[in-house]
């Protein structure tokens, strides 16, 4: 997994979010073993109490649960991850459409252009994968 | 119980104030980034930590004592300049620290100098300045220490050493310690670090945390110290 | 800890002291094959060569006992004062400890250094002869002294070697004390070093010549020559055997202070 910090967030909410991104994708598969706190931090180069502080709060939310002894695993349940992924999907559009919106689009030429970019508009008609 | 407290602690050089009335304290299983330019007093407070150094006034505690053999014991201290005796060989370097600390954690230290490639038979003069400063890093790191002094440690080094040198800090260092980087290079340190200090011209300016910086002013603590220290 | 203070002490300078001191038997070894007939004979060649060994000898002595000055003196600046400070004085041992492992280990090499530099020049001289000679004239000096002077001779000998440690000790606190004096300041380190070995020198004669001045005359120099005139010679023997190691002992405390308490309280690592 590659892991990158910006500047203008605190780095636990940075890794909460890089985690969970891992877990939609496969990196941690579901009802897998975490890598240990101090593991996971020397992979991301970051402090282990801030990695801890990023998976107690995942913890929380349900996305990995710990048992006593054995370590920190991936939640099993599909449809949580499934609604982290549509969590993680509207962040991204939010962030998309603000920056859209201040260009000066409006929401329909913003669908059209959507649509030219992934093929799906009949320009080159019948062009389109799916 | 703090692990390192100052209070009002001031070191002169002649009239020269190296340290002008500092306090603060770190408490254990925090990594803290003691920052400033140069000149600002970093490296005379880790001196003083460590007795290589007698405060004019005020005082400097180690887990509650005055420097001294007892808290040498209890701190790793990674010096501004490579110090290990160039005479040695590797295995004798390891049977240097073995002796001298009960914490020192020789297999994890042989661990690491093997993952180097670094030969037990091999003299510490053969090796080249950056090789010289991983091992001198490793024999810090490979202590149970409750306090670790890190002075300058990425100071002139490439970036791939630089993570070398700051995975092997988050990697070794006993939890239930805290740790003590000192740097002004501050972008590469700051993920690893829990709070900083800021100090200037012998003061202490600012002690938080870096999840506080970067909440409450929205910003890096690389872009607060620029700030700060604006010339 | 003062036990692998001296263990590490002794690996650093071992390595130099040792393979001097071989060299140096073989040189010996050398310079008694020349003296045993290379140098009386005809060939120019071997004239030479035994001209050579001997030589050769005789710098390995020189070389021997300047460089446990050497290595007395460089251990302590090397290795306390320079870069390795920063690991030494943060070892946990004491700053006593410190000092005391190198004035032991600099006595020691300095002893052995005596010891060498005699069985070398026995080798040299090796002969049977010359040997029993040898033992003989110790063996008569040792009975003389304790049957002229109805003296115990283990006393003497044993007071003799006090004096000689002390002194040595003394030596070596001279130069510790003038280098630390020297690296507590903030440049020209050695320079001031250097200087303060002759200001200590110059201090040393000074107080000494005044104690002597003074106490000419004075009720001390009265009571030491009552006392004096009233015991034998064996007794005086001893006497003076005392009053020198008090006074080295006196010397050597002062320094030593002086060396301790500037690594304690003025240590000034670059």
């Amino acid at each position: 997994m590659k892991w990158q910090f910006s500047n203008d967030a605190p780095i636990y909410t940075q890794l909460i979010e890089q985690i969970k991104v891992g877990i939609v994708v496969g990196a941690f598969p579901p009802g897998e073993r975490l890598p240990s706190v101090r593991d996971l931090a020397t992979e991301a180069g970051v402090n282990p109490n801030t990695m801890q502080r990023a998976l107690a709060e995942l913890e929380r939310d349900g996305l990995v649960f710990s048992q006593r002894t054995a370590g920190r695993f991936v939640t099993e349940d599909k449809t949580m991850i499934e609604q982290a992924k549509r969590g993680l999907a509207e962040r991204h559009i939010k962030t998309f459409l603000e920056a859209m919106i201040r260009l000066g689009y409006r929401p329909e030429e913003i669908v059209s252009l959507l649509r030219q970019e992934t093929g799906e508009e009949g320009s080159a008609n019948g062009g389109s994968g799916m | 119980m703090a692990v390192l407290e100052c209070k009002a602690l001031t070191k002169n050089y002649g009239h020269l104030a190296a340290l002008d009335g500092v306090d603060f304290a770190i408490e254990p299983g925090r990594i803290v980034g003691l920052l400033g330019p140069n000149g600002s007093g970093k490296t005379t407070l880790i001196k003083l930590a460590n007795g290589l150094l007698t405060p004019t006034s005020g005082d400097i505690l180690v887990c509650g004592m005055a420097p001294g053999k007892e808290t040498h014991a209890l701190v790793s201290y990674l010096p501004e300049r490579t110090s290990i005796p160039t005479w040695m060989t590797t295995t004798q370097l390891l049977d240097f620290y073995q002796d001298f600390y009960a914490d020192f954690r020789r297999d994890a230290a042989e661990e690491m100098l093997q993952h180097l490639n670094i030969q037990p038979r091999q003299h510490i003069k053969q090796m080249s300045k950056g090789t010289r400063e991983k091992v001198q890093l490793i024999m810090v790191m490979s202590r149970a220490a409750k306090l670790y002094l890190l002075d300058e440690p990425i100071g002139g080094v490439d970036p791939a050493t630089r993570d070398y040198i700051l995975s092997t800090i988050i990697g070794n260092y006993n939890p239930e310690a805290a740790v003590v980087i000192s740097t002004h290079l501050i972008s590469d340190v700051e993920k690893v670090l829990d709070d900083v200090i800021f100090i200037n011209q012998g003061r202490v300016m600012l002690q938080s945390s870096v999840d506080q910086i970067r909440e409450e002013k929205g910003m890096s603590v690389d872009e607060l110290f620029r700030e700060v220290f604006k010339c | 800890m003062l036990r692998k203070l001296l263990k590490h002490e002794f690996r650093a300078t071992g390595r130099i002291m040792l393979p001097l001191y071989l060299i140096l038997l073989a040189t010996a070894i050398g310079a008694n094959f020349s003296t045993r007939g290379l140098l009386e004979t005809d060939l120019k060649v071997l004239d030479l060569l035994g001209g050579l060994l001997v030589m050769a000898f005789a710098v390995a002595i020189i070389a021997v006992c300047v460089m446990s000055m050497v290595v007395m003196v460089q251990r302590f600046y090397k290795n306390l004062l320079q870069d390795e400070g920063y690991v030494m004085m943060t070892l946990p041992v004491s700053v006593h400890q410190q000092v005391w492992s190198k004035l032991i280990v600099s006595a020691v090499w300095f002893a052995l250094t005596i010891v060498m530099v005699c069985l070398a020049g026995l080798i040299m001289a090796f002969d049977i002869d010359i040997l029993e000679g040898i033992g003989e004239v110790f063996h008569e000096i040792f009975q003389h002294v304790t049957a002229y002077y109805a003296l115990n001779g283990t006393a003497i000998a044993a007071e003799f070697l006090v004096v000689c440690f002390l002194g040595c000790c003394a030596m070596c606190l001279h130069f510790y004390t003038a280098l630390a004096i020297g690296h507590s300041f903030s440049g020209h380190k050695m320079a001031w070093s250097v200087a303060w070995y002759f200001i200590i020198q110059f201090a040393v004669q000074f107080v000494g010549g005044m104690l002597v001045t003074l106490l000419d005359e004075s009720w001390l120099h009265h009571l030491l020559l009552g006392w004096t005139d009233n015991i034998s010679g064996m007794a005086a023997v001893h006497f003076g055997m005392c009053v020198l190691i008090v006074g080295e002992l006196v010397y050597a405390a002062i320094f030593y202070f002086l060396t301790t308490y500037f690594l304690k309280r003025r240590l000034n690592l670059e």
